[in-house]
């Protein structure tokens, strides 16, 4: 940021949002000017950095009863992802030809919204998708600022493919973790053989995060404790 | 809603009041409004002038401050006011209800940048004191629930780390659950498995996967 304007920043974004509403990922590339890749991350719609994630939900959705286990299963799941987690609350799109009906926020929503808070999850609200990505550029320029950016490439072919699938099912190692693995280590094995310091760096992870996958690679299995012990026995000479 | 009221500065006494349980510390401009009038469930005002640039205190920990249609449309004054807030509780949880209306939803977008982004605060908008009212209820009756009771906080349960170990030999090429099941007897871990040789692996899972096992850790 020498000469006051910002480095492009890469924005992770689910390939189901892009289905949903590709008009936000034109506005992050052409308006804010920043880096768009589109990947399948499942766990939530958004990664602006190292260890933020943004989940974008309709005000409808936060404010139905139905909603709130999913919204809850969700929420819990990014939280053993990420060390930051955001929800944008858009309002609902509406549809050509009817009518505008101002939303009513009902007991249930206000709770949901004080339980979220509770929780830790960082609230934003948005009128539309123009509005959602002027947020979701401002956080990951947030990000940027206090040295969290994403910052490796958000490519992976040949055999980073395989290591990826294989850092995605580590504990706690989200979408841009394996993406930081992919590109800071040599290997696989080097990886596996690297203390916890050199995890923390190599991943971009905290402390914490980083001795949960130290200890889930050092970790020795017991065959007894699978649940197909059975199958195993038979297999064994 | 003056500022003129808060001249002195917040008292030692008012920063730290915890209020006695169902009850909310309300800064005294609020006797009578709406925003009081609201309150429901078991949550009581208390009125107290000497709480500063807060208006609600819920707690040591979280206090809240009001900004209205009329400060938005007024200019930028409410934004030193926002950071007399965000000043006078440093390292509490500060929540900024915003009134957003036909008439000030057009400064929203500048507000939430500021309070959320500049000022680190939380915010959330309403469309009145009525509103808020029902928030700020709902808000004090799960602020004193147990964080357990959660249903967004996340549950550290202990999970066994055994099958986690056999999916991740699973994401191996060339290896099965049959094969991995073999393999997790020899070296049972993944830490043991990246070390071992193909003249290890050989008589195990055959030469083509203990080559690809080898080639697996090593390529780079």
């Amino acid at each position: 940021t020498v000469s006051g304007q910002p480095l492009p920043v890469s924005v992770l974004v689910d390939s189901r949002c892009v289905a949903g509403g590709p008009e936000l990922v034109s506005l992050l590339r052409l308006r804010h000017g920043m880096r768009v890749q589109v990947c399948s991350l499942n766990s939530c719609h958004f990664i602006v950095s190292n260890r933020m994630a943004v989940e974008r939900q309709p005000q409808s959705e936060v404010a139905s009863s139905l909603n709130r286990k999913r919204l809850a299963d969700r929420v819990q799941g990014l939280q053993g992802l990420f060390d930051r987690v955001c929800l944008i609350i858009e309002k609902d799109r509406i549809k050509p030809g009817d009518a505008s009906r101002p939303f009513q926020q009902s007991r249930y929503y206000d709770s949901t919204l004080a339980l979220l808070l509770q929780a830790g999850v960082r609230l934003l609200f948005s009128d539309g998708p123009e509005e959602t990505a002027a947020l979701l550029a401002e956080l990951a320029h947030l990000e940027q600022r206090k040295g969290q950016a994403v910052s490796v490439p958000t490519e992976v072919t040949g055999y980073q493919q395989q290591s990826l699938h294989f850092y995605l099912t580590l504990p706690c190692v989200s979408y841009v973790t394996a993406l930081n693995m992919c590109h800071g280590f040599r290997s696989l094995g080097h990886l596996v053989d690297s203390s916890l310091e050199a995890l923390m760096s190599g991943a971009c992870v905290s402390r914490r995060r980083a001795e949960e996958i130290f200890r889930c690679l050092h970790y020795p299995c017991d065959v007894n404790m699978l649940p197909d012990a059975a199958a195993c026995r038979k297999h064994s000479p | 809603m003056c500022m003129e009221a808060s001249r002195s500065p917040v008292s030692p006494v008012c920063r730290n009041a915890v209020p006695p349980y169902g009850h909310l510390i309300v800064h005294e401009r609020w006797r009578g409004s709406a925003l009081v009038g609201g309150f429901k469930g078991g949550v009581k005002a208390m009125f107290e002038e000497q709480l500063g640039p807060v208006d609600v205190q819920f707690s040591s920990a979280a206090s809240l401050l009001y900004v209205s249609e009329s400060d938005l449309v007024a200019g930028n004054g409410y934004k030193r006011k926002l950071v007399k807030f965000r000043n006078s509780k440093a390292g509490l949880q500060g929540i900024v209800v915003v009134e957003k209306t036909l008439l000030s939803s057009q400064y929203f977008p500048a507000v939430q940048k500021f309070v959320v982004f500049q000022l680190g605060l939380t915010l959330l908008p309403v469309s009145g004191q009525t509103e808020a009212s029902r928030l700020i209820t709902q808000l004090a009756h799960e602020m004193s629930k147990e964080t357990r009771q959660n249903p967004f906080v996340r549950k550290s349960t202990l999970r066994l780390s055994d099958p986690l170990v056999l999916a991740l030999m699973l994401k191996i090429p060339g290896v099965g659950r049959a094969k991995a099941l073999t393999l997790v007897q020899s070296f049972p871990s993944i830490h043991q498995l990246s070390h071992a040789s193909v003249q290890e692996l050989r008589p195990i899972v055959g030469l083509t996967t203990a080559q690809n096992i080898r080639a697996f850790f090593t390529q780079s």
